[in-house]
């Protein structure tokens, strides 16, 4: 079958993957963490956003709560914890932000969830560079650690992981529920789905795999200030990721975000503002000619090569 | 509550699955259903007529839990299920189709089905094999199987309304609400409609049709329930409710002309 | 600085309501343009933010690279931007009016970012001010301070908001916008290529966003970033205001206004972005109806 196939592939790249290490330049494996974290936002993003149908642009927060919590756990003088146990406090703090945010603001649908989303972001680093013990808007400095190879794996491990869920949420009763409110919301509630515990699920699922994205980033580039801890435009790099790859399809976020990632790499080397116009540009024409994201063009049954284009616009122009 | 005489008195035989006392409903002032009482025995068929905006739907949404009313009861199997969620009017056994037929669009045939398995009655199989295979069978059953991988937003009108069908019939209904789903089909397609409804009775279903097709709802129904501005005017007898010159004059009299 | 003491603290508490209106009025035009996109066209414009930074820079830059003082600017300014926004409509945003709204979202996001960019490249990532020679000129009432420019910017709001009432109730194309909004066969009923008439509705949003752009500049700084911030409060205000009438999107920008006022005074400045996002959580669960209904 198809998929099994594609499970074998998967194997094979990661067993390749946990070799990287013994074989990179520094410079490679810099590149390499962040690429692999990159993909694990993407890839949390994709369980609310692609899954669920509610896109968030907010997903930072749970980012910068991760890195905040890591950061706190290990650094503040009555604690001095070691990096695992910041990791669990970030995901409580995340998870925590995401009950009690996500009772309100899952009611809402469409532009308002969204918006609701971009500005929870923007209050977020606006309360944190207040709060004493987050060092308020200067930040925190963490213990200095070289291991890119610890950081390269744990990221590895947290990304497979964060698969592993999608994909099971793929095959499951949860992410058919799930799928059903993408559908019709309306609908999935009369036919029995639980809607308010199946979103919110999807939310906190969302924010744990972000947290710890957040939480390995802290250690591995020991300071973070509110500015990059809650970096709106880490918002827009997931989400094109998860579009750009295939929105609500397992492997999609993925070879989205590599690509980009390695695109994003090669443009920042030369200008760096040019790779963030890029991204723009991507996510323009993306949702103008490929909607459902690659995995859809290559997977799907409809026309090959231009056809394939011109059939989206003609389906979706005025 | 006006003084309504029932054109028929005779109380339903059986036992009562659905109990309505008293509802109303008001949108930003105007009543739309109004002190609204019934009752439906188990495995009956009831018809709920009346003209374009007599509170028919809104009814049904209040029934299936997407509406709240301001007033009144209802009891499920002499259950309050007034506080109540969709869902959880679900997995009672409420189960209902929608008027702008709501499939998951892009889902296939056999997956819209799969959900109604997976979330029904009960909170739905939680094995997913089993569900699909259930599915397999309903969609069997309301004739759809040469459609199966279809997705749903590409079936056309008579496809769609089997999907829902099965869609409903897949959550394992005690009580199954159909909100016109005769509506744009031609005669022949109403009668397969009619047959497929006749033989979800005949799986113990206790059905609730909403229905503008008069000859549906005369071959159908065992009791006829007719609201016009809200109000309940007349209930029972097809034969007889059908005649009464209130029924004639609110809604077939407008109808004929 | 903390607040006046005790006599001072009406005339205080007087001073940052006017100051909160005059702010509001220009916050409530920031918002019209968005409102009318979002009512008309079902489009919520994420890079309506970044228009309002354009509209800014083009005032900017008439002013100092032209001579051409602000106010007079303006006019030059909307109609640029009404000429960018009716291109953009016309040749991209129709391409995908139909698909769902979680696509318009997306594009208008990636359009956010691209101008966004594309201005960080062209105008540098610098803070700017547009500084006529009258920047720092008020007038005294009752012991309050009332600045001219903001004063400028509020009697100019109004005028567009009046301006776009007449727009959509007297007039013919208004009339077919309203049509529009319904449906899209009712547009054609007035004779219009929907095409057209989508094009020409936001290349009005567009000109309102570079109205309120060039506004924004005289009384506060000019960065490529403004964006994002100002999208997020003009989607606020036009909750709050409703997208049915011009001037209650004005009212809802002054209530915001006042509100990120007060809460600079008593609760420091930091919180004034805080506050839009508080208000906007409110707003959504006290008035949720909507919100709800909204696919």
């Amino acid at each position: 079958m198809k998929q099994s196939v594609s499970i074998i592939l998967a194997l094979v790249v990661v067993v390749l993957l946990v070799f990287v290490p013994w074989v990179a330049s520094d410079v490679m494996m810099q590149f390499a963490i962040d690429a692999l974290l990159l993909a694990v936002l993407a890839q949390a993003w994709n369980i609310l956003g692609g899954f669920t149908g509610y896109v968030s642009f907010g997903n930072s927060v749970f980012y910068g709560l991760g890195t905040y919590g890591t950061a706190i756990a290990m650094t503040n003088k009555y604690m001095q914890l070691p990096f695992g146990v910041g990791i669990v406090l970030g995901i409580v703090l995340a998870v925590l932000c995401a009950l009690v945010i996500g009772l309100p603001i899952l009611r809402l649908r469409g532009p308002y969830f969204a918006i609701a989303t971009l500005g929870l972001s923007a209050a977020m680093g606006a309360i944190v560079s207040n709060i004493p013990i987050a060092g308020s808007n200067i930040g925190l400095v963490l213990p200095l650690i070289r291991a890119d190879t610890m950081f390269y794996e744990l990221s590895l491990a947290l990304l497979v992981a964060c698969t592993l869920t999608v994909l099971w949420i793929s095959k499951s009763r949860f992410g058919m529920g799930l799928v059903a409110i993408r559908e019709d919301e309306d609908a999935a509630g009369t036919m029995g789905i639980n809607t308010t515990a199946f979103k919110i699920t999807a939310l906190v699922l969302s924010a744990l795999f972000t947290a710890v994205a957040g939480g390995i980033h802290a250690y591995w580039i020991s300071f973070i200030d509110p500015a990059s801890a809650f970096d709106p435009t880490l918002n827009v790099r997931m989400v094109i990721m998860a579009v750009f790859g295939g929105p609500g399809t397992v492997f999609g976020p993925l070879v989205g975000s590599f690509i980009l990632s390695a695109v994003y790499e090669y443009l920042a080397s030369s200008i760096s503002t040019a790779a963030a116009l890029l991204f723009g540009i991507v996510i323009v024409l993306a949702v103008i000619f490929m909607p459902r994201g690659l995995a859809n063009m290559i997977g799907g049954v409809r026309g090959k090569g231009p056809r394939y284009f011109l059939q989206n616009i003609r389906e979706n122009r005025l | 509550m006006s003084a309504l005489a029932d054109t028929t008195a005779k109380a339903p035989a059986g036992r009562t699955i659905l109990q309505a006392e008293g509802i109303t409903k008001r949108f930003a002032g105007l009543v739309s259903v109004n002190q609204v009482s019934f009752e439906m025995v188990e495995n009956e068929i009831l018809g709920l007529i009346g003209p374009n905006g007599a509170g028919k739907t809104t009814l049904v949404n209040m029934i299936s839990g997407t509406l709240k009313p301001n007033e009144g009861e209802l009891r499920f199997e002499g259950q309050p299920i007034d506080a109540l969620a969709p869902y959880q009017r679900a997995h009672l056994g409420i189960c209902r189709t929608f008027q702008v037929m709501k499939p998951f669009p892009g889902m296939s045939v056999l997956e819209n089905v799969t959900v109604g398995a997976l979330f029904g009655r009960n909170g739905g199989e939680k094995a997913t094999g089993k569900a699909r295979e259930s599915a397999r069978e309903w969609i069997e059953f309301t004739g759809l199987s040469h459609r199966i991988e279809a997705k749903a937003d590409s079936l056309g009108g008579p496809d769609r309304k089997r999907l829902e069908f099965a869609k409903a019939l897949a959550m394992g209904p005690k009580l199954l609400l159909l909100d016109e789903v005769m509506a744009g089909l031609n005669a022949v397609e109403v009668e397969e409609v009619i047959e497929l409804i006749k033989k979800m009775r005949e799986r113990g279903v206790t059905i609730l049709v909403i229905e503008h097709v008069i000859k549906a709802i005369r071959s159908l129904s065992d009791r006829v329930l007719v609201l016009n501005h809200g109000e309940k005017i007349a209930e029972g007898d097809p034969a007889v409710v059908l005649e009464d010159p209130r029924v004639v004059e609110a809604y077939l009299g407008r109808r004929r002309q | 600085m903390r607040p006046a003491e005790q006599g001072g603290s009406f005339v205080l508490l007087a001073q940052i309501l006017v100051n909160g209106v005059l702010l509001g009025g220009l916050y409530g035009l920031m918002a019209l343009g968005m409102a009318l996109v979002w009512g008309v066209l079902n489009i919520v414009n994420l890079a309506h933010g970044a228009m309002i930074m354009l509209g800014g820079y083009a005032v900017y830059y008439l002013f100092t690279g032209a001579g051409i003082d602000p106010f007079l600017a303006l006019p030059i300014a909307i109609v640029g931007m009404f000429v960018f926004g009716y291109l953009l409509q016309r040749f991209v945003l129709n391409l995908i009016v139909r698909s769902a709204m979680l696509n318009t979202l997306l594009i208008t996001f990636g359009l956010n970012v691209v101008i966004t960019y594309l201005a960080q490249l062209v105008f540098s990532a610098d803070f700017r001010t547009i500084n006529p020679s009258y920047a720092g000129s008020n007038v005294q009432v009752l012991g309050i301070t009332v600045p001219l420019v903001n004063l400028g910017a509020f009697v100019i709001a109004l005028v567009l908001a009046g301006a776009v009432w007449l727009l959509l109730n007297k007039l013919p194309l208004g009339r077919a916008i309203r049509a529009t909004a319904q449906n899209l066969v009712a547009a054609r009923l007035y004779g219009v290529d929907p095409r057209q008439l989508y094009a020409v509705t936001f290349g009005i949003g567009a000109a309102l966003a570079g109205a309120a752009g060039g506004l924004y500049g005289t009384i506060a700084h000019l960065t490529p970033y403004i964006g994002a911030s100002l999208t997020a409060k003009s989607f606020v205000i036009a909750i709050i205001g409703g997208l049915a009438n011009p001037f209650g999107v004005i009212l809802g920008g002054i209530f915001v206004g006042v509100a990120e006022s007060l809460t600079a005074l008593y609760a420091g400045p930091t919180y004034s972005d805080v506050i839009s996002f508080g208000l906007l959580v409110v707003v959504l669960v006290i008035r949720p109806a909507r919100a709800l209904r909204a696919a």
